[in-house]
Parts: C-alpha cells; structure tokens; sequence
C-alpha cells in the first residue's frame, strides 16, 4: 500500500513541463510521461505477474509433457532401434543357418543321388542280367521249339508221304494177301 | 451203364425186325447205315437239325436208304429220326446188334478192313475169331480206307490189329 501512496505522489509531483514564450508545453524527447512510465512499469510487473502465475506452469507443464513425449520417442526410437539391430542379427544367423542348412542339403541331396546312383545302377544292371537271361531261355525256347515245329513237319510230311505211298503201293492181290495172312495167324493164335 | 432211352429204341427195333422175320438183313444193314452216319458229318448234322422239320429228315433217309435197304430198316432209321433221337441212332443200332447177337449167343466181331471181303473170307474169319477168343462171332464188316491195308477186329474188349494203319502209326512213332 505504501508503494502505491508512493507511486501516486510520484505521479502527483511530476513536474509541469514548462512552457515557452508563445504558451506551447514541450516534453522530453527521449523520456516517456511519469505516469506512463509508472503505470507502464505495473502494469508490465502485472503482466509479468499473471505471466508468471498463470502461464508458467502451463508451460511448465508442457513443457514437461513435451519432454515427456521426446523421451518416450527417444525411448520408443530406442527401443526400435535395439528390436531392429535384434531382427537384424537374427536375420544374420537365419541366413547363416539358411546357408548352413543349404549346404548340409546339397550335402544329403548329393549323398542320396549317389545312393540313387548307385542303386539304379546295380538294378539296372541286375535287370539287364534278368533280361539277357530270359532273352537266352527265349531264344532257346524259340529255337527248341521250331526244331520241334519243324521235326513234326517233317514227321507229318513223312507220314503223309507213306500214307500214300503205303496206299498206292498196296494193290488189291496184297490186300487180298494181308486178309489171308490176318485170317490165318488169328485162326492159328487159339 | 446204358441210357435206358437208347435200350427202349433197341428193343423197340429189335422186336419190329425179328416180327418181321428179317432180323438178320436188318441187323446188317442198319449196322451199315450207323457206320456211315457216324463217318459223315454232313449226314449227322442233317438228320440231328432240330431246324430241319422231321418229314424232311424223314425223307432225306427214304432217299438214301429206299433203293439199297429192306423197306423195314428205312422205317426203322425213319421214325428214329423222326422221333428227334437221331443224334444217338448209332448207339441205338449197336444196342440192337448186340441184342439180335445175343438172342443168337453171338458175340459182336466188328471188322474193318481196307476192302469187302468175300464170303469165303467173312467164314474163315468168323471161324478164326471163335478159334481165337472161345465165343462164336456175329461178323460185322465195315469197310474203312484209312486202315489202308489187313484187318482191325474188336471181340467185346479184345482187339486184334493186323492193319497196315497200325504198323504205319509205330513206324512214325518210332521216328
């Protein structure tokens, strides 16, 4: 209270400006009014004041939650960072295992064809044996049997060839020579 | 054991023959006609086609046998025919062979031979056969050239083979 009596007679015991000749009022050209430096200077504190009392926390706060939230990013880009360097290092040993498990692959697959190889190898082999075998027994068969074909060929042209000859050749005096010669061995047999 | 459908027909032939008392020539001539049935397929498929009414199969052995049989055989081998039994007549004759044979107690000598023989040589023959097997003989002849040459005789199951056939079919068999 005693600042603003103080203020007020401050104010009350500014000095007129003087005025010339001709009853024109100058002012300072480098200074303002008192008054208006006074009321300036408060109502300055009071915005200050008000500033201070009112916005500063606000700003204070956010502030706080604008550090809060770069943190969090900086946290969060951390963490990111450390999960992608993870992913990065496991994507490293995938593709070191991938390479592995290709070569240990290739190692199996070459094995296996090998044994596949091998074993084709041997059937066919065993196959071709099987088939020279029974390509021998068929020829053989195919052979004994045409001998065979053609022994009973020539056995039934034969027989037919002494058919014939047989028949042409036995007159009637020969038949009548075979009846007598039946008759008398069959009347002879008893 | 024999059909007694087959043994019906003998009998029935047999008692029709002896009443007309020609037994014997019957006898023979059906003998004959089975011997030829049994060598002809052309004769066999005709008088056995159930598609080939009986009046013409009926026919078809008037015509064959009219001429060269006793009219008692063709009525004989006709109603056989005619009765649907063609199929077994050469049974049904044998049947009445052996009947007729042992009415006579004669045993059946079938003969086949490469040509006729004489009725010189039919008795001879007939007298060996009973010489050889003990039983008299019913001589029955067939002429069959394939035998070629000398005689088959089959007395029941004695069969005695002086054929050129024969001796042919060893040879082969030999070779």
């Amino acid at each position: 209270m005693k600042t603003l009596f103080a203020i007020a007679r401050f104010v009350a015991e500014e000095e007129v400006p003087h005025s010339d000749s001709e009853g024109i009022t100058t002012h300072s050209p480098w200074l303002p009014e008192r008054a208006e430096i006074i009321y300036g200077s408060i109502a300055s504190v009071l915005i200050f004041f008000l500033l201070y009392k009112f916005a500063g926390p606000l700003a204070k706060k956010a502030m706080a939650a604008r550090t809060e939230r770069i943190q969090k990013e900086l946290d969060s880009a951390a963490a990111d960072k450390a999960a992608a360097a993870t992913e990065a290092e496991e994507i490293r040993q995938a593709k070191g295992d991938i390479g592995a498990e290709r070569d240990r692959l290739m190692a199996d697959a070459a094995v296996q064809a090998e044994a596949l190889l091998a074993d084709g190898r041997v059937a066919v082999e065993a196959e071709m044996a099987e088939l020279l075998t029974r390509a021998d027994t068929d020829i053989a068969t195919a052979k004994s049997r045409g001998i065979e074909e053609l022994r009973a060929e020539i056995s039934g042209l034969s027989a037919e060839a002494a058919d014939r000859a047989v028949a042409e050749s036995v007159d009637d005096a020969t038949h009548q020579q075979l009846l007598e010669a039946f008759i008398q061995k069959v009347g002879a047999s008893a | 054991m024999n059909d007694p459908v087959i043994e019906g027909y003998a009998k029935a032939l047999f008692e029709v023959a002896r009443a007309e008392g020609s037994l014997d020539e019957v006898e023979d001539e059906l003998f004959r006609f089975a011997r030829s049935y049994e060598n002809s397929d052309a004769l066999r498929n005709a008088l056995t086609d159930e598609m080939i009414p009986a009046a013409k199969r009926q026919a078809i052995v008037e015509d064959l046998l009219g001429a060269k049989t006793t009219a008692t055989t063709v009525q004989l081998v006709s109603m056989v025919v005619g009765s649907g039994r063609g199929r077994d007549l050469p049974a049904i004759i044998d049947q009445l062979v052996e009947r007729a044979s042992s009415a006579k107690n004669l045993e059946v000598a079938q003969v086949r031979s490469a040509v006729e023989l004489t009725d010189d040589q039919q008795t001879r023959l007939s007298a060996a056969l009973a010489n050889a097997t003990g039983k008299q003989v019913n001589l029955k002849v067939v002429v069959d050239p394939s035998v070629l040459g000398g005689i088959i005789a089959t007395v029941g199951d004695t069969v005695i083979d002086g054929s050129v056939r024969t001796r042919l079919d060893q040879l082969k068999a030999r070779l």
